[in-house]
């Protein structure tokens, strides 16, 4: 049996013909569309989010008091009696440690690149924009910070000041201002000479808002995407520190303070030994992660 | 599939290199050589007195070198005295009690073959401590200083004879001739006064000679056949000494038989040690882990507070902690030490340390201890520490902790308690070798710090008059029933936080065979022969 296909009847006039559907996208309208399309990024998205939900809610989903040792239930393994994850060299338990120690790893994960972003980023902007001998002043000045390797950097300014997590922050926040401020002065310095630039200046539009409406737009993007990386570094950082007590101070539950108190019982119990490594490693990698798929849905040329 | 074939020589060759090193391992070592993991971050200096704490001395300084007097270390049953080592003996001028007449063993010779006289000893006094002379060595006036705080003057009487003039009476004065060990002269002279290239060429009279080292990695010595006295020539061929400072390392060192003895093995690996077969040797030694008070500003002035803390302390647990290698502190000495008397027992009381808190006023008494990550004889000190903050909070403390770094430490613990009012308490673990060191240093406004080692200050007046009286006493007897009452006094005083003393652990492998195991902190290795 034949079909015939009947076609709608052709519009009679131009006037008639509706305009092709087309959606126009803001820039971050497409960032956002890039990223719900992206199954790897919101996946290790939604990882990070239960990471930073569990050490946000740790009172709540702690089975145990994280500071109340028993010397009888020392280093005892995964799933012994009530505790899920075994107990520490102290018979703490080592779930409600882990939930805790989070809190002070994402912290200090955080909290330093923050500072450094602002710092950092204000001072890259200021470098990039004015040029000249402020320019020359201020990335020198950087160049000093990066003669140094990071790790040695963090560990002198952490052992300098005393160890504690305040200490600590600052002395992250202080590795991770000159490569901040590299990352913003370079991004300026490319916006500075485009034509917008000189149109919003034959405005007569001042520094300021030169800088605030048509710098800081094209300048956040790098930064932010930059400033993503950092986190998980700077989670690796802090873990170092305290690994080598110059982090937070003892008793304090935190991952690289546990790892570091724990390695003497490899022998005895090596899986729960091994957890706070695996916090780490589990939360760094989401981080970076993550932080890859912000800058592949951020960048307009991909 | 995709392929890799320009990667599969490599995994081959790879497989290749896995099957030789697990086939024939690059740590086999030759017959009767010990191979020791030293728990220190690095080779301990050659140069005469070493640095790396007693570990330095124990392994590089009594083995190169000798003192005038030395430590017996024949026997573990008793705590280790001196006894004449260089010196054939000692006497007090009976016209000049300032005065000690040191006679000096004959028939001597260094390594280099020059032979040990009256003038060596001179000159080692000299470049420690005098800063005209011409080999003055500011690494060695550092390292020996506070033994040489009451030396005013060497000088040689006769070719065998020295006289020590001191600046006050010290009946113990003997005790600092073992500290300080003697250099070759001939040696450095021949290296035209160059202390870096003696480094590398040291020369004593010890029962080991240099034989090479690579820096930073591992100093070789083999032994000394003419060494003067014939009973301590060693038993192996050659000992190697590797710095080690992480303790897992030297458990897997030991276990895959690139050392065959290893300094203070973790206590949680001592159980995976012995099921290889490993020997654990372990023995009482004048080490207490205590906390040091601040006796000068805070809760710690008061003795009801002092009291508390010590009574807050459940020492049983922390030795369960160290898997027994540790015995609980309840004075300064361990008991088995001659003049450790009857102080009293602080039994685990947390209430009766709350009732004490509330007594003097201090409920929540809040509290900040210095501590450090690491180091020489600070045993676990993260754990340990967070153990004593758990119970001392338990008991109505409120203890906070400030970590540092080893050498932050000692740089707190030297300065004293002035420069660093903010801490009320220093957790530094001391070597109680002698009386002057253990106890009369901590009780004496003589040694407060930064000149002693009496980093709090503590003072007593019943404590000053027996130092006194000690110092005068040349009466063994007498001496010792007054150390006893000073040890006494010190305890019921709780002038520190007396938790435990450590017991020393090392794990060696079963082809070692011969070491007694000394109640010091040095040990005598030329006893040992390794089976092949």
């Amino acid at each position: 049996m034949s079909q015939t296909a009947t076609l709608p009847a052709s519009p009679e006039t131009f006037e008639d013909q509706a305009a092709p559907e087309t959606r126009i996208r803001s820039y971050w309208q497409s960032v956002g569309y890039r990223l719900r399309h992206d199954k790897m990024t919101l996946f290790f998205g939604s990882i990070v989010l239960l990471i930073v939900l569990a050490a946000v809610f740790a009172p709540l989903l702690a089975p145990f008091d994280p500071y109340k040792e028993s010397i009888i239930g020392r280093l005892k393994p995964i799933g012994w009696r009530n505790h899920t994850l075994g107990t520490d060299e102290l018979g703490r338990d080592m779930l409600t440690r882990l939930l805790y120690g989070g809190r002070v790893s994402l912290l200090m994960g955080i909290v330093p690149v923050i500072f450094a972003t602002c710092i950092g980023g204000m001072l890259g902007v200021m470098a990039g924009f004015m040029g000249g001998r402020v320019n020359t002043g201020i990335m020198r000045t950087m160049d000093v910070f990066y003669a140094f390797p990071s790790v040695l950097l963090a560990v002198a300014i952490s052992g300098a000041m005393g160890g504690g997590m305040m200490n600590g922050m600052l002395a992250l926040t202080l590795v991770f201002i000159p490569p901040m401020c590299r990352v913003a002065e370079t991004a300026t310095t490319q916006v500075r000479s485009l034509d917008f630039i000189e149109a919003a200046r034959a405005t007569g539009a001042g520094t300021f808002v030169i800088v605030r409406h048509h710098v800081l737009g094209n300048v956040l993007g790098p930064v932010f995407i930059y400033a993503s990386s950092l986190v998980s570094v700077s989670i690796l950082l802090a873990s170092g520190l305290s690994f080598l007590g110059l982090g937070v101070r003892p008793p304090t539950a935190d991952w690289g303070l546990m790892l570091s108190t724990l390695r003497q019982s490899i022998y005895v119990v090596p899986f729960v030994c091994a957890l706070p490594g695996v916090a780490i490693f589990v939360t760094s990698i989401c981080f970076n992660l993550v932080s890859d798929g912000l800058r592949a849905a951020m960048d307009v040329r991909m | 599939m995709r392929t890799y074939p320009h990667l599969k020589g490599s995994f081959r060759a790879g497989l290749v290199a896995l099957a030789l090193a697990t086939a024939c391992p690059a740590t086999v070592q030759a017959a009767g050589t010990l191979v020791v993991g030293m728990t220190a971050g690095n080779i301990p200096v050659t140069t005469g007195n070493p640095d790396q704490g007693f570990e330095g001395y124990r392994f590089v300084g009594y083995n190169l070198y000798d003192s005038l007097a030395l430590w017996d270390l024949s026997k573990s049953d008793k705590p280790s005295d001196i006894l004449p080592g260089l010196a054939t003996g000692w006497q007090i001028d009976p016209a000049n009690p300032n005065r000690w007449i040191v006679k000096l063993r004959p028939g001597v010779k260094y390594h280099d073959g020059c032979a040990f006289s009256a003038d060596d000893v001179v000159w080692n006094f000299q470049f420690r401590m005098d800063q005209k002379s011409p080999n003055f060595f500011a690494q060695q006036f550092a390292y020996t200083r506070s033994f040489l705080t009451n030396v005013k003057s060497v000088e040689k009487v006769d070719d065998m004879t020295v006289a020590f003039e001191t600046n006050f009476v010290e009946s113990l004065f003997p005790y600092s001739l073992s500290y300080v060990l003697m250099v070759s002269q001939c040696r450095l002279k021949a290296l035209n006064g160059d202390w870096a290239a003696y480094a590398m060429q040291p020369s004593g009279t010890g029962p080991y000679k240099f034989d090479k080292m690579v820096p930073n990695q591992r100093l070789e010595l083999v032994p000394n056949t003419d060494y003067w006295n014939k009973d301590r020539i060693p038993k192996q061929d050659r000992l190697v000494l590797i710095p080690m400072p992480e303790a897992s390392t030297r458990t897997a060192a030991l276990l895959s038989g690139q050392v065959n003895w290893i300094e203070a093995p973790s206590p949680d690996a001592i159980p995976r040690l012995k099921s290889a077969g490993m020997k654990i040797v372990t023995n009482v030694y004048p080490h207490h882990w205590p906390y040091m008070l601040n006796h000068k500003r805070g809760p710690f002035t008061d003795l009801r507070v002092r009291q508390a803390a010590n009574l807050a302390i459940n020492r049983a647990d922390m030795v369960e902690m160290l898997g027994g290698t540790a015995m609980e502190d309840h004075a300064i000495v361990p008991p088995t030490v001659a003049y450790y008397g009857n102080p009293p027992k602080y039994a685990f009381d947390p209430v009766k340390a709350r009732a004490l808190l509330k007594e003097a006023g201090c409920l929540p008494c809040k509290v900040t201890f210095g501590i450090s990550t690491s180091g020489s004889g600070q045993m676990q000190p993260l754990p340990m520490n967070e153990l004593v903050k758990a119970q001392m909070d338990a008991a109505g403390f409120d203890v906070t902790i400030q970590t540092m770094d080893w050498n932050a430490l000692l740089d707190v613990y030297r300065a004293g308690v002035e420069k660093f009012p903010n801490y009320d308490g220093l957790n530094f673990s001391r070597g109680l070798l002698d009386p002057v060191n253990a106890i009369i240093k901590q009780a004496s406004k003589l040694y407060w710090a930064p000149a002693g080692p009496n980093w709090g200050h503590y003072a007593h007046p019943d404590g000053e008059i027996l130092v006194q009286k000690i110092f005068n006493e040349f009466d063994p007897a007498k001496q010792l029933a007054l150390l006893i009452q000073l040890h006494e006094l010190l305890g019921r005083e709780a002038m520190m936080i007396f938790v435990v003393h450590d017991l020393n652990p090392r794990a060696m492998s079963p082809k070692v065979q011969g070491f007694v195991q000394a109640q010091s902190w040095f040990q005598d290795l030329t006893t040992i022969s390794v089976a092949p």
